[in-house]
């Protein structure tokens, strides 16, 4: 076996709704929501008092408002959420190069052989927690493991501002106790194909070979192997040059009307469009992805010649792609939608002037 | 049914309509081609939906009967057997199969009944004229680049076709812009035009209007209504419904008082602004064109690779101005034209250029600058 491995996964709390509490007075101790309250607006982030009325992020804004009439809606401000991103990865890359962010709040540092010659993962870790609050005066939670995953199960337990590790000998015991649906990679759909085939927790997954997994989700079944025995052996990789945003939705009951499959897929419009607008990203084709029922997948997609640049123009161009699937005779599972062919926003050299028609 | 035909004309057609029907489509019924034999001809059709193409052939007719089968799948076996050879398709004992045969070959088909077969082309027609295939081809060709393939502004997703009168003249007019570009050609309106309303012709049929019209021997019988146009090119017959949208009034954006007057030899300028865009890998790049009297110079600056410059002779005599154009619409629109002089008439780098043949005034390009 490789040397043990030494992964912190560090997580902003609430980020945006934070930055706004942080920088608004008047929004502090009170339900805030970022994003737009208009009537298909869709919440991008909520603070911890909004989450206590059940307001997540990617939330249709109507509902938001339903579950909480006092909830605040702040406009976001990503150039000032991109300025703390940028703050806290020059912490991060203080103790270790091997920084790879995931989004602009959250990162997976890997800090075995770091820059401070600190044995213990879990001072580092608290180090840094230390000097986020600090220097930007929000606070981030951690996870500290062996590797990837549980780091990430880590920064979870304890949230907000907290932090959790999980040492090399309580990783397979931790997972085991674990109900199913928190795992990473294991969404509502596969927590009720699990649960339907007697994996309520890590232990049952564990109980299962691999044949049984692979046969029952394929490619996935592997990767479940592993993390039910608390294996996970990809690598920190800070060179990781993003060619696509994507985000996807396997629902909970299949859809077969056009307007259904339009309203689903807000949300997810929404989330890759809060990406590239958080990482400065815009990008030129669009695919939208469909499975089944029958688990048959395909995708559509199209490039424009200027870049898709706003939320508005994404959805746009993802309802066209998937107008002529409906009506559908067949239930749909799962949307997807991504966006490729990136290039940095806003730093177009030649601009191209309109006609006006 | 019982049908026997030539190979090479089974194949003619098939390649007429097959490609009609979308590889990837999620209705089953609309991945089949439906074939229709009576007395003496095959009658073979495809469709979208929203594009349909029907073709008759003669075939030797045993037992008439109409059934589908898959369109793609058909078009590969018959483009796979020998030249000359002959076909025989013919319903076999199974349910739905149909059974295709020449030579030592045997396919059994799994056909759909011809009553799953959408009809989505019936209705009358309000205009009907005719154009030799020549015409039809320039007003299509000349303007489909500038097709906007934003699927947002989906009124500007096709060919606007209209008849407009000018100082007296009745011009039936091709229009097409992508918001950058717009290209426009006009003919002579053909008798029947007149009153038409004005339609909006999708990509899809454009490019297969192009096809068929090479194919074309007389003329081309066109007849329309608001919703739905239908080209007859003999025995070929393609029928679309039109996009339901408003073209925007785009005589606003043609300048009329460009005073600069630049004319270049096309073949020389085409092949330096090839030349100088090399520079830039990325599409979309601006070329400046800096104007002084009698000269221009084409340059392409690229901050990751370096730049490039060329000098051409140009007829000249305004003030000296730079302007900055997208190197592929240059190239575009200089395929475009059919002179060996190209006309440009400019007003500044902030607002639309016009470009034409230098004598001809049938087909005319707008072109908006970019930022330099």
């Amino acid at each position: 076996m490789a040397s043990q491995r030494k992964i912190i996964h560090v997580d902003m709390d609430a980020f945006y709704a934070s930055v706004e509490q942080r920088d608004n007075p008047q929004l502090r101790g009170r339900p805030v929501a970022v994003g737009s309250p208009r009537a298909r607006g869709v919440v991008a982030a909520a603070s911890y008092e909004a989450r206590a009325f059940g307001v997540r992020s990617a939330m249709p804004s109507v509902t938001a408002m339903r579950r909480c009439p006092d909830l605040v809606f702040a406009p976001p401000r990503f150039d000032v959420y991109r300025e703390v991103s940028r703050r806290i990865r020059a912490i991060f890359l203080d103790y270790t190069p091997l920084v790879e962010p995931l989004s602009l709040d959250e990162a997976y540092l890997d800090v075995t052989d770091n820059r401070k010659r600190i044995a213990s993962a879990t001072r580092i870790a608290e180090e840094i927690r230390a000097r986020i609050r600090e220097e930007t005066r929000l606070t981030a939670s951690a996870g500290v493991s062996y590797n990837k995953f549980l780091a990430k199960l880590a920064s979870d337990q304890n949230k907000p501002n907290g932090l959790f590790v999980i040492p090399p000998d309580k990783g397979a015991d931790f997972v085991a106790a674990l109900p199913i649906g928190k795992f990473h990679g294991v969404g509502p759909a596969t927590t009720k194909k699990m649960n339907a085939l007697g994996i309520e927790t890590g232990l049952d997954l564990r109980a299962k070979t691999l044949p049984f997994l692979q046969m029952h989700f394929g490619k996935a079944g592997g990767y479940y192997y592993g993390i039910a025995r608390g294996v996970d052996d990809r690598e920190v990789r800070p060179d990781r040059i993003r060619k696509s945003i994507g985000a996807e939705v396997t629902f909970a009951q299949d859809l077969f009307a056009l307007d259904e499959a339009v309203a689903a897929l807000a949300p997810i419009v929404t989330r890759v469009a809060a990406h590239c607008e958080g990482a400065r990203i815009t990008g030129r084709t669009v695919t939208v992805k469909v499975k089944y029922a029958d688990f048959q997948q395909i995708t559509r997609r199209s490039t424009s010649v200027a870049p898709i640049a706003s939320r508005a123009a994404l959805e746009a161009a993802a309802r066209a792609l998937l107008h002529p699937l409906f009506p559908s005779p067949k239930g749909v599972r799962l949307l997807g939608v991504t966006l490729s062919s990136l290039a940095p926003a806003g730093e177009a050299v030649d601009s191209q002037l309109s006609l006006g028609v | 049914m019982k049908v026997t035909i030539e190979r090479a004309a089974l194949l003619r057609a098939l390649g007429h309509v097959h490609r009609v029907v979308e590889r990837r489509t999620t209705i089953p019924i609309l991945a089949n081609v439906l074939i229709d034999a009576s007395a003496g001809t095959l009658m073979l059709k495809a469709t979208d939906l929203d594009l349909e193409i029907t073709e008759k052939v003669s075939a030797d007719i045993g037992q008439p009967s109409a059934t589908t089968l898959p369109a793609h799948t058909l078009y590969d076996i018959v483009r796979k057997l020998p030249e000359g050879a002959q076909v025989s398709i013919e319903g076999s004992g199974e349910q739905g199969q149909l059974t295709l045969r020449s030579g030592r070959s045997r396919f059994n088909l799994q056909s759909l009944p011809e009553s799953d077969f959408p009809d989505v082309t019936s209705g009358e027609f309000s205009h009907s004229f005719s154009l030799p295939p020549a015409d039809l081809k320039k007003l299509i060709l000349k303007t489909q680049f500038a097709i906007s393939s934003e699927e947002t502004r989906y009124y500007l997703n096709g060919i606007f076709l209209h008849v407009a009168e000018v100082e007296g003249h009745q011009l039936l007019r091709a229009v097409a812009t992508d918001g950058h570009r717009l290209a426009r050609v006009e003919l002579p309106a053909p008798a029947g035009s007149a009153g038409m309303p004005g339609v909006i012709l999708p990509r899809k049929a454009v490019n297969e209007i192009l096809r068929l019209v090479e194919d074309a021997e007389g003329a081309v019988a066109i007849e329309l209504s608001t919703n739905k146009m239908r080209f007859s090119f003999g025995e070929t017959v393609l029928t679309t419904k039109l996009i339901d949208g408003t073209f925007p009034d785009y005589g606003r954006v043609i300048p009329a008082n460009n005073d600069k007057r630049l004319t270049v030899e096309r073949g020389v300028f085409r092949e330096a602004v090839d030349r100088v865009s090399t520079i830039s890998s990325e599409r979309g790049r601006a070329v400046k064109l800096a104007l002084s009297e009698g000269r221009l110079v084409l340059s392409v600056t690229n901050p990751d690779q370096g730049s490039a410059v060329e000098e051409i002779e140009a007829d000249y005599d305004g003030p000296p101005i730079d302007i900055g154009f997208n190197s592929r619409y240059l190239l575009d629109i200089a395929d475009q034209l059919d002179s060996d002089t190209a006309l440009f008439r400019l007003a500044d780098p902030g607002s639309p250029t016009l470009i034409q043949d230098r004598d001809g005034a049938s087909a005319l390009y707008v072109l908006m600058p970019m930022r330099v």
